[in-house]
C-alpha cells in the first residue's frame, strides 16, 4: 500500500480509498496503519465494512451460474457449425 | 443475431497483454477455475471436430459464459446472442488454445472480448459514456462521509447483490464485473476499456459506492438516518 499520512481529512481518505484497495494485500478494516484514523472516523470505517461485504460478496458471484441460456442458443450453434469448419482443427463434423 | 468479421475475430482473439498482477487474494483467476474433470479430454476431441465433445464443451461452460454475458449486457436477448457468438468463436478457434491458462479463463477471456467489441460496434464509447463519466444527478453514488446513514447490516445477499449490479449504469457495472466478479486486474480492464488504470479504479470506487447506496435501499427499514450533510 502506499504511503499514508499521518492526518487526513474524510475527503481525502475518501479520495485515496481506491488506492488503497488497488493496491492493498488485505482487509483495509484491518490494516494497522488505517486503525487509528478508522477508530477516530466511524463513517469511514463503515464505509470500508460494506465495501468489504460488497467485495466479499462479488468473489461469490463468480462461480454462480444460475442463469442458463434458452435451448434456442444450442440449436443455432448447431445449425451456423453445420457450414463452419474449426480453424486448425480437425476434419471431424460440426456438433449433429 | 449480428455479422461479425474474420477482422474482428481476430481482435476478440487477442489475448489481453501478459501482467504481473500484484499480490491480492483474489488474483489468479488460474486458481479460481480448476480443471473440470473429463475438460482436458473433451477440449482435445473437440479440436479433432468431435462433435460430441464439443456438446460437452457447452453443456460444461453455457452457464457460466451465459450468466458473463448477461451481467455485462443486463439484457437476456443480447446475453444469448453473445453466448452464442462466444461459442461459435471457440469452435473456430479452439485449436488455438495451448493450455497456458486455464480454458475456463480464456473462454472468459474470449467472451470479454466479444461482448466489448459488440458494444463498442453498438456506438457505446464504453469510457466516455456520459451517465458513466458524468453520471445524471439520479444514478450517481452519493457522497456518504457526514451522513450518519447504518452501514449495511453484515454480509451481503447475493440475490441482491445480482439485482443491484443489474441496476448500475453500464460503465459502472463493466468495470464492477471485470474486477469485483471475474477478478480481472486495473491494468488490464484499462487494456481491454482502452482506458486509464487510474479511470478503472475511479470507476470501481463509484460502483461500489453506488452499490452501497441500492443495497441499503434493498435492507430492512434500520433506525432514522439524522440529517445527510454531503461534504463537498
Amino acid at each position: 500500500m502506499s504511503q499514508i499520512p499521518e492526518k487526513m481529512t474524510l475527503a481525502e481518505f475518501e479520495q485515496r480509498l481506491p488506492e488503497f484497495f488497488a493496491t492493498g494485500t488485505g482487509s483495509i478494516s484491518d490494516d494497522p496503519r488505517l486503525q487509528a484514523f478508522l477508530l477516530e472516523n466511524p463513517d469511514a470505517a463503515a464505509l470500508v465494512r460494506d465495501f468489504e461485504s460488497i467485495v466479499e460478496a462479488a468473489k461469490g458471484l463468480f462461480a454462480v451460474g444460475d442463469a442458463e441460456p434458452s435451448d434456442a442458443v444450442w440449436q443455432n450453434i448447431q445449425n451456423e457449425l453445420k457450414s463452419v469448419p474449426p480453424e486448425g482443427g480437425g476434419q471431424g463434423s460440426a456438433p449433429a | 443475431m449480428q455479422e461479425t468479421t474474420n477482422a474482428d475475430l481476430e481482435t476478440a482473439a487477442a489475448p489481453i497483454p501478459a501482467v504481473t498482477p500484484p499480490a491480492k487474494p483474489n488474483s489468479g483467476l488460474f486458481k479460481r477455475n480448476p480443471p473440470i474433470a473429463g475438460e482436458a479430454e473433451a477440449i482435445e476431441r473437440a479440436k479433432n471436430g468431435d462433435a460430441e465433445a464439443f456438446s460437452k464443451l457447452y453443456s460444461l461452460h453455457k452457464r457460466r459464459v451465459y450468466t458473463l454475458c448477461l451481467r455485462m449486457l443486463g439484457n437476456v436477448s443480447e446475453a444469448e446472442d453473445m453466448t452464442q457468438e462466444a461459442f461459435l468463436h471457440l469452435f473456430r478457434k479452439l485449436g488455438s488454445f495451448r493450455g497456458e491458462s486455464a480454458f475456463s479463463t480464456w473462454l472468459h477471456r474470449l467472451t470479454v472480448n466479444l461482448v466489448l467489441m459488440h458494444l463498442r460496434k453498438k456506438g457505446l464509447n464504453l469510457v466516455s459514456l456520459e451517465e458513466t463519466i458524468n453520471p445524471s444527478e439520479e444514478d450517481a453514488p452519493k457522497r456518504d462521509f457526514g451522513s450518519r446513514d447504518p452501514m449495511l447490516a453484515g454480509s451481503v445477499d447475493r440475490v441482491a447483490l445480482e439485482r443491484a449490479v443489474a441496476s448500475l449504469p453500464p460503465g459502472y457495472r463493466m468495470v464492477f464485473v471485470l474486477h469485483d466478479v471475474e477478478g480481472f486486474e486495473h491494468n488490464e480492464i484499462a487494456t481491454m476499456l482502452e482506458c486509464s488504470t487510474g479511470n478503472s479504479k475511479s470507476q470501481l470506487h463509484k460502483a461500489r459506492l453506488k452499490l452501497r447506496e441500492l443495497l441499503r435501499q434493498t435492507e430492512p427499514i434500520a433506525p432514522p438516518a439524522q440529517i445527510k450533510e454531503a461534504v463537498q
